[in-house]
Formats: C-alpha cells, structure tokens, sequence
C-alpha cells in the first residue's frame, strides 16, 4: 500500500472551482472498461427504499415526534422593509402552555450567514425572521404568534429586479443595489460585433422560480446536556452541522445531524436556515426536543429560489461562424449575498473566439435565492441557446447545423484543460433522429387542430458533475455474511442510497440485498453535500475502493477457514466459489465467531490537467395554437454524456424530473410580486402552478453511455443538474419554429405568448 | 384561525333555524376551512349542511326538467351517464374544474357560493376593499387573473366553473330559510360588489341554495363549455365560455353566452344573444357577438390578453354548436 500523502484537488462545484487539501492513501482502481456491465451496475434497479417511501413506512423529519417534543413557530415580518422597534410579546408568555419566546431583544448573539443577529433590527423582506415561540403544541406555537405586538417603523423597499437597478431606486445597501458577480473574457468581441456580418441584440427575462419540494424545510432538535442532535431534512448533513457549530458556539464533534428519509431539495436544503438555529436555542434552553418545519407559505418566503434574471445579449457571425458573444446579466438576489451566474454555458459551451460576459446581482427586498438545481444555468441556458437559435433564423442557417460546427474543441476554453470526455456531437445525432429532426422546417409544419402549428426545437447542455474529495466509504461484513455500507452523504431523493450499493455489491460479489447502506449521518467519515451533480462521482469510487477492499479481506479469511489459498476463490452473488464447491458466504462467516471485516475507502482526486463535464442536447416537438397562445409539448428528447450509468431506471426518473422541472420554469412557474406592497401574492400551491401529470409530455430518455474512464474508478459523472438546464430552451425554440414569434421571457405564459403572437403579427 | 363552534343537524329546519341565529353554511368545506384557515373568513357557528336528508342528488321529472340538490358532490354530477346524455355542458363544464378529490367532496351549493380567487382577497394581510378596506389593491397591481369587465370598485372574477354553464342552461334556485322558500334565477345570484354591497351573492342572512333547477326547454339545446387553464390541469379559468342554443335548419334560437373569469359575475349581455338569434353561427356572427360581450372592457396593467382568449374561445363554442 502507498504511503498516505497530502495533496491540491481542484473540483468543481455548480459552475465555480474550488481548491481543497485532501489526504490521499492507497492506490485507486482502473475504471471499467467500456461495455464492461457488472451484475448490479449498468442494469436496471428500482429503489432499495421504494417500499419504504411508497409504504409510509420511512420516517422523514416532518414525520418524527419525540417523547417531550415542543413546536416552534416563526413570526415574520408583514412589510417588505421596517425597523423592529419594540416587541411586547409578555400576551404570548403569559399563555398556558409557552414555553418561550425569542425575538431581537432577548435572543443570544449568533453568527449566522454571515451575520451577528439572528433576528435582524431592520427586516429586509417580507418574511424575515422577526420572532419565535415555543409551546406545547404546534397549533398553540402559532397562536401564540398573534399575541405578539410588534412596533414597527416601516421604510421604503424595492422588490423588483429592474427597479431595484434603476438609480432612482431605495438604497437597499449602503453601497447601492448592483454589485459585481463576475466577468470573463477571451478574444475581442467589440472588434468582432464591429466586423461582424451579422449581429443581433435581444433582451431576455427569467422569473423567480420556487423550489417547492414536497417536504418544507424543517428541523427536530434536541440537547442532551452536552451535544445536540438535530434531525433535518437537508441534502448536506455536514453542511448543517458547519452552520449549526458556528451559529451555536459548540465543537463540531457536539453536533450530529441526521437525515434518513427527504422530499426533496434542489438545492435550497445544502445548508440551513434559521429555524434550525431557533429549534436548537430552545432545546439547549429548555432541555427538550423541539420542532420547528416551514409551513408552505413560510417555505415560498424565506427558504430560497431562483432568482429572476434579465438578460442582454449580443451576438455576431461571419459566414456560417459565430465570431461573438457578448452576455451581460443581472440577478434578483434579494437578501441574498451572492448571485447565480447566468454566463457559465455562455463562456464554456460553444467554440467562439471572442466572449465577454459580465454579472450583476441585484439587492431587493425579497427572499434571498439559494442554489436551485443548475443554478444560473438554467436561466443562462435559456437566454444564450434562444439567442443561437435567433442567430441561426437571421443567417438563415439550421440551428442544429450552427451548433454542430461550434461543438467540436476538445478543450475547455476557460482554462485551456482538455476535456476528459466530450460526447456532445454524439448527443447531437441521437437526439436528432429520435425526433425527427429531419422533418422541421423553417416556419414550422400544420398542428393536429385548426389554427394549430408545430414545431421542433432544441438546445444544449454543460454542467460540471465530475464530484471529487473528500469522500469516504466504510464496508463491513454482518455474522451472516450480509455488509453494511456506511456513507457521509445522504439521499436528497436521486437514488444515491441504490446506486452505492449496486457499486458495493458488484465489488465484492454479493446480491443487492445484500448490501444494507447506512448514511444521512454526521457520525459517519465526511462525504459530500448532495448538490452540484457531484454525489454519485465523489462517494461512488469511495464505495468501490471500500467494497475491494471487504472482498480481498473476506477471500482472505475464507480461504483460512476452507483451507484453501485465496487465489482458487471468488464471491459470486454472495457465495464463496472455489473449484468444485459452493460455499454462501454467511456460513463461512459463522466460523469466525464475532471477528468483524473492514473495509474502507477514498475518493482520490480528479487527474491533473483535465476537464471533467457532462453534456447533453433536449429536443422539444410542441404545437402552439396560435389563437389562444397555449402550448402544447408533446415530446421530449433529452440526450445525455454523463459517463457511466450506474442504475439506467433512476437515471431515465432523474431525467424525467429534470424535464418536468424544467417545463414548469419554461411554461407556468413564477413568483409574482406586487411591488407596492412587497408580497409575494402566490406563496402557494394555487398560483405558482407546478406541472401536473397532465402536462408532462412524452420523454424520450437516451445516454451516450460510455464511461468516462479518466474521470473516476467508476467512470461516473453526475446527473442530478444536467437534464434541468437545455428543456426550456428547446421549447422556446421550438414555439419559434412552430409560430415564428419569439418568446423572450421564461414563463411562457399565455399572456406571453398571445403578446409575442402579436407582435409578430399573428395573433 | 379562529375558534368557532360547529352543529351538524339532520333536519333542514333546524339548519335554517341556526342559520337564521348567524351561523355560516358549511358543506364540502374544500372552499370555507381554507379561507378560515387563512384567517379571510372568521365564522363563529359553523352549520354542517351534509347530514341533511333530502338536499343531495339529481332528478329528473317528465317536463318539469332537472332538480339537483344543493349538497349534491360534484363528482355525481360529472360521473353520471344518464345526465351527461341530458345535459352534457355540465359534465364538460366539471371535467377541468378543481381536482377530482375536490369534486368528490365539494358540492354543487358550495361551488355557486364559493368565494372569489383574488390573491388580496384571500391573503389575511391585505385589507382590501372587499374586505372593508378603502381600495382595490389588483387595479395598479398584479392582475393577469382579474377582471377585464363588469367590474366596479372590486375587480374580481367569478371563479366557478359550474355557474356559467347552469346559467346558460337557464337554470334556477330554490332557495330556503325559516322565512320560506323562494325561486330565483341562478344568474342573479351572482352580484358585483359596488358602493355598499361588498359581496359576491345575493343571498339574504339566514338563506340557504336547496336546490339548482333546469327547465325542460334547457334540455332540448346544444351546449358546450371551454376553458382556457395556464397549466392542462387543476387551474382556474383564465377565461371561460359557455354556450348553448337550439339549431333548427342551420340557424340558430334561444342563444346564450356566459364568459367566466372575465368579470366580477359570470357575464352574459344580452344584445350579443339576441344579435345570434337566426344566426348559423359563421365565424363573422360569433366574433361580432364577442365583441358585444366584451364592449367595454377595459382591461387592467396585466390582463389585456383575456380579451383576445375570450373572443377566440367565444367564437369556438358557438361554431362547435353549429357544427
Ligand atoms: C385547489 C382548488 C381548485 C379549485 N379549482 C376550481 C375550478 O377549477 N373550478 C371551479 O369551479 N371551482 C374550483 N374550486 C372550487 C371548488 O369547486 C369549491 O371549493 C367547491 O365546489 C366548494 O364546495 P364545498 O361544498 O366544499 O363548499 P364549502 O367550502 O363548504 O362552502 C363554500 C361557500 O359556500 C357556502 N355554502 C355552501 N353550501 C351552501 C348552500 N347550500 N347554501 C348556501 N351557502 C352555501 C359556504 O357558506 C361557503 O361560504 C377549486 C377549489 C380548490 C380548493
Ligand atoms: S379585486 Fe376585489 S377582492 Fe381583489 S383586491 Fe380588489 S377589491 Fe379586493
């Protein structure tokens, strides 16, 4: 074994790169060949939990109620702005049955997200955190809230994106509204548009998606005297206990956070917020466990969601070239303190010589955005493939062809890294001829009713997802010769849970059922949040290394117990085969009393010098009627090159989610504000319409498929982001091809597409 | 949420006695708990109409047409063979409405007398003028689901999807309390909030909807309702069209049309009808008649679209009844 030594891994993590120290021991395992399908990996599986979940069974953290518990509740802030400036909440103390009351005046200094107070002087949002009561029963904790009289001194607030960023706008932060996010450059793109034979400049809009995952942000925490254990329906448990740790003052190895069963995240859950951090006070407070979930409403406020983005950009071709792209950008941030950089596919997509992008966010009094499955990628994706598509039109070019020809480059423009894998051509040809591509015509064809046209449309796909260090794996075997995998990450709903055991089985050479897989725990070696695609390709080839390392110690053992040298056997399916016989592996463990083998494992970092990313191309049939303005989509054709799959049934589910996420952001979803009175007036389930199962269309799910062998042992990247980021594109730009109007703001709202329908001239 | 009490009684008069004492009607409750919920709607007596006797289900007597009881769900409704063969605008008018969880608990009183959709409305924090306040907050704000006519101080829109389907069905309502019973037609029991009347219906206190008839003639005519949703399911109308009317030799009689979603009441005006009247419903006829109904309108910052969908989807339900 090589000798343990410490070294650089350079990852990345939703569209940025990150430098981390990592200690590397061992040496790690060649990837599979191509075509090299295991008995578990590579095939089919359902969920190893699906009964668990579709039974009721698993317990999720809204599920839990512990002997003791107390409910917390939140009082938030009804104006968009105001300082809090007295707060009598003694009418709340006084009832039977509270337990306590916290607010700016009386709460503990807590550092949290980046901030000293828990419970800030001057609210920022409608929303904002303003008091919390605890009591005996939930109903009660909310009660109690009514009681509470807050003075309140109300100042002028901005919520829209465009008149945040207008001068005249209220100074939200001393220093302005519209701060930096980011530029990048290569090329010269002035001296390209200036030379340009053909340029266009058009002006795109996102609005704010809501993740609204079907389980609501929430915590259970309770103290025991000297550590505090907090159950939390998070995609990150060690990201939860980072924030908890700090927030509360308390040693990591005093936090545990545990997280068995979720519904759900997208990205909102990879920390916490503040519920968790009021639960905790009053466990500490009270000696109790107490518990604190977000109400739906409470969640479309102030737990996250994309933010609302405008979007200028400025293209320019020379014959069938594109020679430029200039991308300036702007995010609604709220009381956020970063931004969702729309310009990442812009930078990094496509061979073009000369790119500038530049980004703002944008401070305004709403909810602060959190990393929304792809964030600034979906949104970016949507403005710069809409913008191709608009040049292809004007240079009377397929737009198909026009991305074939700035597809080929090898290399990473932003850094100059090769690729380790690019298959986007490929994702280009499959794509195409599942949809027919080859029957659209300019202008579109006839609808299937009067007054109907149809269209074909399409866009492409980057994303990182190649994961990276730490991750750690434990394998240990039962006395009946079962294992017991143990991870650091958790289940954010992916599938993560059945994919680690299909590699553990596979390695050692024991049937599914055979694995049991223990995660969502701090107690366990550190493995990643599950976010940024990098799940699977950061704790897999851990998992793998582990599972090797159980097999060689367990043929080992074997071999002393049959007598036999360890070279003549093999595990298959749980049975230990030597020439001749057939041993299950569960009696040659009862032979070694309670003598427990160990195996363990670590992600090695990502090979030096290249560019680990995943690709891939939707393409949308729809039809539009042209009167009405309503959409149709009828098919989708999502083509994906994310190296291996491990469990092609959660990843064809993964891609119809992605689909249907994406066709809510593309079609209905968004947050509608009035600016007056700075509220969100659909922080619900009625107004902000999510796709149902009536609108999900037809998908075609398809993988290039082949392993990316110098990424990982696995030769596995991610999918979690991937299949959100090209569908709203594809369906814009198949609604162009179909109507010849183009609609230039994500949702397509019938109103959007009536008003686009007349502009054109047709509606 | 409020504290109040709850009486289910099983005699319709005493329902109509405790009614009369102030108690709110309670039936499926899909549309009532959620505004007590979200603290809109602050009943102290709450009165459980679904253990009456006699008020559920549908009949149908030799020329006297149909009486649907007020506590009828709205899934009987939709699900029934016999009546989708009688009076197939109900059916298609309930297909797209709610879910069908809340067709299976929601009835047809409820669904008449359900409250209004308005974001204002229905946020406790918004005190607006139909709740009392002094002002309209929709008129210079986020309106692309309001009113684009009919509309006074409330821009509102009727949300039912049953209402203007029974309208053009000519339908009446009994309706009941310890005073006695009387009929009116079931259009007027949708008013625009103005001056003093704060409210959507024109109920007295202490009444309640029994029952919902169709006249006979009703039967005899064509019908059909459209619905334009911003997702393919569980939506409220946008717009919405009902229509009806007899064809006798390629010309049509006895027309009516009633847009939903587009004004505080479902609306019906009745020169665009009577300008149908012997019509055979050519597209010329139709989008004239569209514009009659939709003179006047004067859509608000976000919603001048509904105007555009209402008059295409009025000119399509009446040439489906031609064809
Ligand atoms: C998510 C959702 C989506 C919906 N979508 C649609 C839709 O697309 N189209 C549509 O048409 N509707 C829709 N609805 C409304 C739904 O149809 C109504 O909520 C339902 O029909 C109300 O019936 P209920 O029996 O539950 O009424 P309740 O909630 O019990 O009562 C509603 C109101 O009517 C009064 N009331 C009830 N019965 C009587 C009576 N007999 N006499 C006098 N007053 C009475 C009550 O006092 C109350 O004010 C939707 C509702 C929900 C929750
Ligand atoms: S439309 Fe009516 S209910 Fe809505 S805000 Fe205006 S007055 Fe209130």
């Amino acid at each position: 074994m090589s000798p343990l030594r410490v070294t650089k891994s350079r990852d990345e993590f939703e569209g940025e790169i990150y430098e981390s120290t990592v200690v590397v021991e061992g040496r790690d395992l060649a990837a599979p060949r191509d075509g090299a399908a295991g008995d578990e990996v590579g095939r089919p599986r359902p969920r190893v939990d699906g009964r668990a979940r579709v039974t009721g069974a698993a317990v999720y953290t809204h599920d839990l109620h512990l002997a003791g518990m107390l409910h917390a509740a939140i009082l938030r802030s009804p104006y968009a702005r105001a300082r809090v400036k007295r707060v009598d909440a003694s009418k709340a103390e006084a009832l039977p049955g509270v337990r306590g009351v916290l607010h700016r005046f009386n709460a503990p200094e807590v550092e949290f997200r980046q901030e000293k107070a828990l419970f800030r002087d001057e609210v920022r949002f409608l929303g904002d955190e303003v008091a919390a009561v605890v009591a005996d029963s939930e109903g009660l904790a909310r009660y109690a809230l009514t009681l509470i009289a807050v003075e309140y001194e109300v100042l002028p607030h901005v919520v829209d994106l465009e008149e945040a960023a207008s001068p005249r706008a209220p100074k939200i932060d001393p220093d302005g509204n519209v701060h930096d996010a980011g530029s990048y450059t290569r090329g010269d793109t002035r001296r390209a548009l200036r030379e340009a034979e053909a340029t266009i400049d058009v002006t795109y809009r996102t609005s704010t998606q809501m993740h609204n995952a079907l389980e609501t942000h929430g915590a259970v925490a309770s103290w025991d005297g000297e550590r505090l254990t907090v159950w939390e329906s998070t995609q990150s448990v060690f990201g939860v206990r980072n924030m908890l740790k700090d927030a509360l003052g308390l040693a990591p190895a005093q936090v545990r956070v545990l997280c068995e069963h979720m519904g759900g995240g997208f990205g909102a859950k990879l920390g916490t917020y503040k519920y968790a951090v009021i639960a905790s006070l009053f466990s500490m407070r009270l000696g109790r466990p107490v518990r604190c979930v977000l109400t739906r409403r409470e969640e479309n406020l102030a737990a996250g969601n994309r933010s609302a983005t405008l979007q200028r950009l400025r293209l320019a071709s020379s014959g069938d070239r594109i020679t430029a792209i200039e991308h300036e950008t702007w995010s609604n941030s709220g009381q956020g303190r970063w931004a969702a950089n729309p310009t990442g596919p812009t930078n990094t997509l496509y061979d073009v010589a000369n790119v500038s992008s530049v980004a703002h966010r944008v401070t305004t009094n709403a909810g602060a955005l959190s990393a929304f499955r792809a964030p600034g990628y979906v949104e970016g994706t949507f403005a710069l493939e809409s913008a191709i598509d608009e040049l292809a039109l004007r240079i009377g070019v397929d737009p198909l062809a026009l991305r074939r020809r700035h597809a080929r480059s090898r290399t990473d423009p932003r850094t100059g890294n090769r690729y380790s894998l690019k298959r986007l051509l490929d994702c280009y040809t499959i794509g195409a001829k599942e949809i027919g591509w080859s029957e659209r015509r300019a202008g579109g064809t006839r609808g299937s009713a009067p007054h109907r046209r149809r269209g074909l449309g399409m866009a492409s796909q980057i994303w990182g997802g190649g994961g990276g260090p730490p991750a750690y794996a434990t394998v240990h075997f039962e006395t009946d010769g079962t294992a017991v995998l143990r991870v650091g990450v958790q289940d954010i709903g992916t599938g993560t849970r059945t994919a680690v055991a299909q590699v553990c089985a596979d390695e050692i050479g024991l049937r599914l059922d055979q694995v049991r897989v223990r995660l969502g725990d701090t107690e366990a070696p550190y493995g990643p949040g599950s976010g940024g695609s990098v799940t699977l390709a950061s704790i897999g080839p851990a998992v793998r290394l582990a599972a090797h390392d159980a097999r060689a110690k367990v043929l080992r053992a074997a071999a002393g117990i049959l007598e036999v040298r360890a070279q003549e056997l093999r595990l298959e399916r749980g049975m230990v085969v030597s020439e001749g016989a057939r041993t299950p592996l569960g009696d040659v463990m009862k032979k070694l009393d309670n003598s427990t083998l160990i195996g363990t494992g670590l992600r090695h970092p990502n090979p030096d010098g290249l560019a680990l990313k995943t690709f891939g191309a939707h393409f949308a049939r729809v039809e539009v009627d042209l009167r009405t303005g309503e959409i149709f989509v009828e098919k989708i054709v999502a083509v994906h090159d994310v190296g291996r799959i491990v469990n092609p049934l959660a990843a064809a589910s993964q891609v119809q989610g992605g689909i249907v996420q994406a066709l809510g952001f593309a079609l209905t979803e968004e947050r509608i504000v009035d600016r007056g009175l700075g509220r969100v007036m659909n922080a619900n389930l009625e107004w902000y319409e999510i796709p149902t199962a009536m609108d999900v269309p037809e998908i075609v799910v398809r993988f290039v498929g082949a392993p990316d062998r110098r990424a990982n042992n696995l030769g596995a990247k991610g999918l979690g982001e991937p299949p959100i980021i090209p569908a709203a594109a594809a369906v814009a730009n198949a609604v162009a091809n179909a109507t010849g109007a183009r609609v230039r703001h994500a949702p397509m709202t019938r109103a959007r597409v009536l008003a686009a329908l007349s502009m054109a001239g047709i509606a | 949420m409020s504290l109040f009490s709850y009486t289910k009684p099983r005699a319709l008069s005493e329902a109509l006695r405790l009614l009369r004492g102030g108690a709110t009607a309670l039936a499926g409750g899909t549309d009532l708990v959620t505004l007590v919920r979200h603290g809109v709607a602050r009943p102290e007596r709450l009165v459980d109409l679904t253990g009456i006797e006699g008020l559920r289900g549908w009949s149908r007597e030799k020329g006297k047409g149909i009486r649907i009881g007020a506590l009828t769900p709205l899934a009987d409704l939709e699900t029934s063979a016999q009546l989708a063969k009688l009076l197939p605008i109900v059916r298609e008018s309930l297909r797209d409405a709610a879910t069908p969880q809340i067709r299976n608990v929601g009835t047809v009183g409820g669904n008449l007398l359900q409250r209004n959709r308005c974001w204002y409305f229905r946020d406790e924090g918004v005190p607006c003028w139909l709740k009392g306040g002094t002002r309209c907050f929709a008129v210079d704000g986020e309106s692309r689901y309001h009113a684009v006519v009919g509309a006074h101080e409330c821009w509102m829109v009727s949300p039912s999807d049953l209402a203007p389907a029974l309208i053009a069905c000519d339908a009446e309502i009994e309706v009941a309390s310890s005073l006695g019973r009387r009929r009116m037609k079931l259009a007027d029991l949708f008013v625009a909030p103005q001056g003093k009347r704060r409210r959507e219906h024109a109920l007295r206190e202490g009444e309640l909807v029994a029952a919902v008839r169709v006249p006979e003639g009703a039967l005899e005519r064509r019908g059909t309702y459209l619905k334009a949703m911003e997702r393919k399911a569980w939506s409220f109308a946008i717009v919405s069209v009902a229509a009806s009317a007899r064809i006798r030799e390629g010309r049509a009689r006895d027309v009516r049309v009633v847009l939903g979603g587009v004004a505080p009441v479902p609306w019906r005006v009745a020169a665009a009808e009577k300008q149908l009247e012997g019509t055979a419903l050519d597209d010329n006829a139709c989008l004239a008649a569209a514009d009659t109904l939709l003179d006047g309108a004067t859509p608000l910052r976000d919603n001048g679209y509904k105007v555009t969908l209402a008059r295409e989807l009025v000119r399509r339900a009446l040439r489906s009844l031609a064809g």
